[in-house]
């Protein structure tokens, strides 16, 4: 039952938003959202209490019959794979909900969104349904979609199409998938499980393998399928893309972990090389783009593509270490370009542009930015993998999982690491340090600059807290999911 | 035995007490961290003393265990790394009540402080370690806590690069010895440094990948110790703050170089990666010297005698004499301190670093010129302070194995000694120029320091020789002894003699004037980079931004055009008949089928 608490809380959170008598603030609006997200909070990290860490099988297991003709059965279960995804999207949307200031538009329909991809998300995280798991993975699109199209930037309306689009074309792909599966197999069961070569012939599956991968791929996403993704982020709000850098693009990668190597193991471990190849290019890609860019949010999101490179690397090694360091990387990524999204979102606020040809010493102290540039330099220096934080760790799970199975793709993701440094480090140099311009007439006016208050930046310094908790004590992660991944790795053999 | 408790807490304290403490006021931040580093100190030195009585101990604490992968948190107190955590908490602590005067009206003196403390806690960290994974983990903190305090006056337009390339130089390093370490736990299993020794011993690996291993290991220090082809950080880095200066030029390289001697044994089974270090060594030294001669920042003949002098220790270590490294890491650090205090005391009166502008500032500074000439005269193999215990040492060691290299420490000696001595007749000697002829003798703050250390200085011979693992010392043959001091007095005479003009700077003749140049140009290393490796890295950038705004974006917007005019032509089909709608999709789906089976079958 407490699975289900976790799809109840934000579903009828957003539908009593929905109800709420117009005269609200927005202000209100808000703080209610920020309750029934810190109760859905509460509540995900309740799930700890009765989770045995140490079990690699489904715990809270929840079944009901439901459209059980068509093989689509109410299905939930947490094991530590999903459990810290859950987690972080509890968190993740607690923070985006905090930082949603001064919403004027439509207010409640925004927060009503907002809850409903919180819930969207979890359900599709517990799922232990094929078909289920694709009902929440495309609902979760449609309020993403909307909340890029009627709450984003200038050039909103073609990044949301684009989105939806792209994302429609992953989501079919992955049913398509799915159907295939039952019209191969001949069985309407979708329920999770392994298919072996006995069952299943080898190019089937790598035909239905592929139609996953690259479903997945668009979501994560992989070279070539990622230009929906600076788009959309430079188009979206800042709670929004702190959603769908942290929680969204977890749906791909969550994805290629549970479905791609949890269905066909077999045909997983053949295609591995290919695969890990493939990360290395995306990886390399991903970070040389990044280094080309002058919106900051698009050097981010191209930092995503990179960042999110390294899970595949991992996933395609599949060794318990590999796997282990693809789940911290998906967390830590999370967080960490969760606090770099909030602190553009701060700059792009107080200066109106995110322009890195413009933007000069944002660190002065008086009339600048400083703990929003101070916030920044740990941000980046966590995304670029600096020991004491999380990426550090996650790197360094992954590059040792990967190195024996592929020592050439894990060395190049390795080069990608350092370019990491590279494009972050020409972001904090050109915004954050040199002279703050003074003229009026310049682009950043220092009368824009208002102080930060520190209560706006809680979220961000919440966040930066959690990458160094967990870049410090890594254990607090890797305990409680060390006995899924070393599962899922004997399920395809482990390649070590 | 050892009190943990204090020890951990000195090292976890020391990074963070002043962060924690910064927004409270300036001073107490400093003052607090001083406090906490002379705790260290005094900490360090009784573990020092129950160590010198009851042998060195190792300590292990268990941190991540994944997999098959087991990280602990560990550290090896045996002697060497006592004598250099107290190197490091020592000279820390001049340095730090030096900056109160140095940095006395800066408005983010707590920042400064709390940097230092972050600074001092790594590598104290460092030198302890007993791990690569740990000395890694530490490292990266370095090169974190260089780039802030490079660009700790980030408002400057030569900081900003300076804090860049120091970042990026040492991380092109990091990475490299990233891929090392991964490798070698990869092969190795564990990461403890007693470990990966029991596994080099009875290694089985292919000679390219020892080579390849070997060249990562050495990456990382290369970029902490500015050897060639890294250098060109450390001297950008000094347009930091002076009292990171000190910091940086005695004991942050001093640090990469201890986790060289570290992995050393590791390095035996490269031959390569042996032969590489020797060159590095040797190009550093000689050409660190050489350029160390053109410069005419004050700072920047220092950094580049930095480079000089570390080279000589990467000689060492290639050679496996680690007795060596450490005798000349040691002296080098506390007369590198000394002379950059000083320097530091000369900028800090007349606000200039141009040694051209300067002179005349012997007889106004008198505790300033003394700290030169006590420092200088300890990094020079001269008069019997460490530098020449450290040479001779050196000469008698090097003259069985290799005669070559013996020349190299020679001639950098004979350099350095012609370096310091230029230095010393444009700054302290000569007329008072413009710049300095207001200048006065620096504040206590940042003279007790430098008193203090001239006595260190002048005490190195005796605190060598009490270190029972660097016995036999004193026995270098009188040779040698003469060969030091032979060199040293050619440099000093040459230093002496050579005609001091103001055109110095920049010759007429053509000739001289090009070489000139190419000393004071460094080589024209740093065009170079910019020209290859900046530019290359820049070009695939632009070359993949443009690849996605119009091959992958247009293959995408290609497809939707495609969509949209094919639904437009379409549009004209439309006939309102039920049927061939039906018929249409039902062939579709047939066709599907088919398809999709025969792929199957």
């Amino acid at each position: 039952m407490l699975l289900s608490l976790l799809l109840i809380i934000p579903f009828t959170g957003a539908l009593g938003l929905l109800l709420w008598p117009t005269a609200q603030s927005s202000e209100r609006i808000r703080i209610g959202a920020i309750v029934i997200l810190a109760v859905q909070c509460v509540a995900s990290f309740a799930v700890l209490l009765p989770f045995d860490p140490t079990d690699a099988a489904l715990q809270l297991v929840e079944k009901v019959r439901w459209v059980h003709s068509i093989g689509l059965d109410y299905a939930l279960g947490v094991d530590g794979l999903s459990l810290p995804l859950v987690l972080m999207n509890a968190v993740l949307c607690l923070v985006a909900a905090v930082a949603s200031r001064s919403i004027e538009n439509r207010p409640r329909i925004y927060f009503a969104l907002l809850l409903v991809i919180s819930g969207a998300v979890n359900g599709a995280f517990l799922s232990q349904n094929l078909l289920l798991f694709f009902l929440f993975y495309e609902l979760e699109l449609i309020p993403l979609w909307l909340l890029i199209a009627v709450w984003g930037g200038a050039n909103r309306s073609y990044a949301a199409t684009k989105f939806l689009i792209v994302t429609a074309v992953s989501g079919m792909l992955i049913l398509g998938a799915f159907l295939g599966l039952a019209f191969v197999t001949g069985t309407m069961d979708f329920s999770l499980r392994p298919i072996l070569s006995g069952e299943l012939g080898l190019p089937a599956q790598f035909l239905l393998m592929g139609a996953l991968l690259i479903g997945f791929g668009i979501k994560i996403p992989l070279f070539p399928f990622h230009t929906w993704l600076p788009d959309a982020h430079t188009e979206a709000s800042t709670p929004v893309s702190v959603l769908l850098a942290g929680v969204l693009l977890k749906l791909g990668t969550y994805g290629l972990l549970r479905f791609c190597l949890g269905l066909f193991p077999e045909a997983w471990q053949l295609a591995a090389p290919w695969l890990a190849g493939w990360a290395a290019i995306s990886v390399l890609y991903g970070s040389l783009a990044a280094i080309a860019q002058t919106d900051m949010k698009r050097m981010v999101a191209y930092s995503s593509v990179g960042h999110m490179g390294y899970v595949l690397l991992a996933a395609a090694a599949a060794t318990p270490l590999g796997l282990m360091g693809a789940l911290f990387q998906m967390i830590s990524h999370g967080l960490i370009s969760g606090v770099l999204f909030l602190l553009v979102g701060v700059v792009y606020a107080r200066t109106g542009t995110r322009d890195l040809n413009v933007l000069r010493g944002l660190l002065n102290p008086e009339r600048g930015l400083p703990l929003t540039g101070s916030l920044m330099i740990i941000g980046v220096m966590a995304s670029a993998g600096i020991p004491g934080m999380a990426g550090f760790i996650s790197e360094f799970l992954i590059f040792r999982g990967s190195f024996q199975p592929f020592p050439v793709a894990t060395l190049l993701s390795m080069v990608g690491s350092g370019l990491t440094a590279v494009y972050f480090l020409l972001l904090v140099n050109r915004a954050f340090f040199g002279r703050l311009a003074i003229a009026p007439g310049e682009v950043v006016n220092p009368r824009i600059l208002d102080r930060v208050a520190l209560r706006e930046q809680v979220p961000a310094i919440a966040l930066s807290l959690g990458v160094l908790a967990l870049g410090l004590a890594p254990e607090l992660l890797s305990n409680l999911s060390e006995a899924a991944t070393t599962g899922l790795s004997q399920l395809s053999g482990g390649l070590s | 035995m050892i009190p943990l408790y204090g020890f951990i807490a000195m090292l976890v304290s020391l990074p963070w007490a002043a962060g924690l403490f910064r927004r409270v006021a300036h001073r107490p931040a400093a003052y607090l961290n001083i406090l906490l580093t002379l705790l260290a100190f005094a900490h360090g030195s009784l573990i020092l003393q129950e160590v010198f009585q009851s042998g060195p101990v190792d300590l292990s604490y268990p941190w991540l265990t994944v997999a098959d992968l087991e990280l602990d948190i560990s550290f090896s107190l045996s002697l060497t790394n006592l004598v250099a955590l107290e190197l490091i908490t020592g000279l820390s602590l001049f340095s730090q009540v030096y900056s109160l005067g140095y940095m006395d009206k800066e408005w983010a003196l707590a920042r400064f402080f709390a940097l230092l403390g972050f600074f001092e806690g790594a590598m104290s960290g460092v030198v302890l370690s007993d791990s690569l994974f740990q000395s890694y983990f530490l490292l990266e903190m370095l090169t974190l806590s260089t780039y802030l305090l490079v660009g700790f006056w980030y408002a400057q337009p030569l900081v900003i690069t300076a804090a860049r390339d120091a970042f990026l130089t040492k991380r092109v390093g990091d990475v490299l010895l990233l891929m090392g370490v991964v490798a070698l736990c990869s092969f190795a299993g564990g990461m403890g440094f007693n470990d990966l020794y029991a596994w080099a011993a009875t290694d089985s690996l292919s000679p390219l990948a020892a080579t390849l291993l070997g060249l990562g290991l050495i990456a990382g220090p290369t970029g902490k110790c500015a050897q060639f082809p890294m250098h060109l950080w450390l001297d950008e880095a000094m347009e930091g703050p002076n009292p990171a200066s000190i910091l940086r030029n005695s004991v942050v390289v001093t640090c990469g170089a201890i986790v060289l001697l570290k992995v050393m044994p590791i390095l035996q089974h490269s031959p390569v990666a042996l032969t590489v270090l020797l060159v590095i060594g040797s190009i550093s030294a000689i050409g660190g010297s050489l350029v160390a001669l053109a410069q005419v920042d004050i700072k920047r003949t220092m950094s580049y005698s930095t480079t000089a002098h570390l080279g000589l220790v990467f000689i060492a270590i290639a050679l496996q004499i680690p007795v060596l490294a450490l005798l000349l890491l040691f002296s080098h650090a506390v007369s590198k301190a000394l002379l950059s205090m000083s320097i530091g005391g000369v900028i800090a009166a007349t606000n200039c670093q141009d040694i051209t502008e300067l002179g005349g500032l012997g007889s106004r500074m008198p505790a300033t010129t003394t700290s030169f000439l006590i420092g200088g005269a300890g990094l020079v193999g001269f008069l019997p302070l460490g530098g020449f215990l450290a040479f001779a040492q050196s000469i008698e060691l090097l003259s069985v194995r290799s005669i070559p290299f013996m020349a190299v420490f020679l001639i950098t000696n004979a350099l350095t000694a012609l370096g310091l001595v230029r230095v010393f007749r444009h700054v302290f000697l000569g007329d008072a120029l413009i710049k300095s002829r207001r200048a006065a003798e620096v504040n206590w703050q940042m003279a007790l320091p430098m008193v203090a250390l001239c006595v260190v200085v002048l005490l190195t011979p005796v605190l060598l020789v009490r270190l029972e693992s660097l016995d036999g010392l004193l026995a270098f043959p009188l040779w040698a002894a003469g060969l030091v001091v032979g060199s040293g007095l050619i440099g000093l005479l040459a230093g002496a003699l050579i005609p001091l003009s103001k055109a110095w700077s920049r010759s007429l003749n053509p000739l001289l004037r090009w070489f000139q140049d190419l000393l004071a140009y460094d080589f024209y290393t740093e065009r170079f980079y910019r020209l290859t490796i900046v530019n290359v890295v820049a070009g695939f950038s632009q070359l993949a931004a443009w690849f996605d705004r119009n091959v992958v974006d247009g293959v995408l917007h290609g497809v939707a055009r495609f969509s949209v005019q094919s639904a437009e032509g379409l549009k004209l089909s439309v006939s309102g008949q039920t049927q061939s709608y039906v018929l249409t999709v039902l062939v579709a789906i047939v066709l599907f089928l088919t398809a999709v089976s025969w792929f199957l079958t």
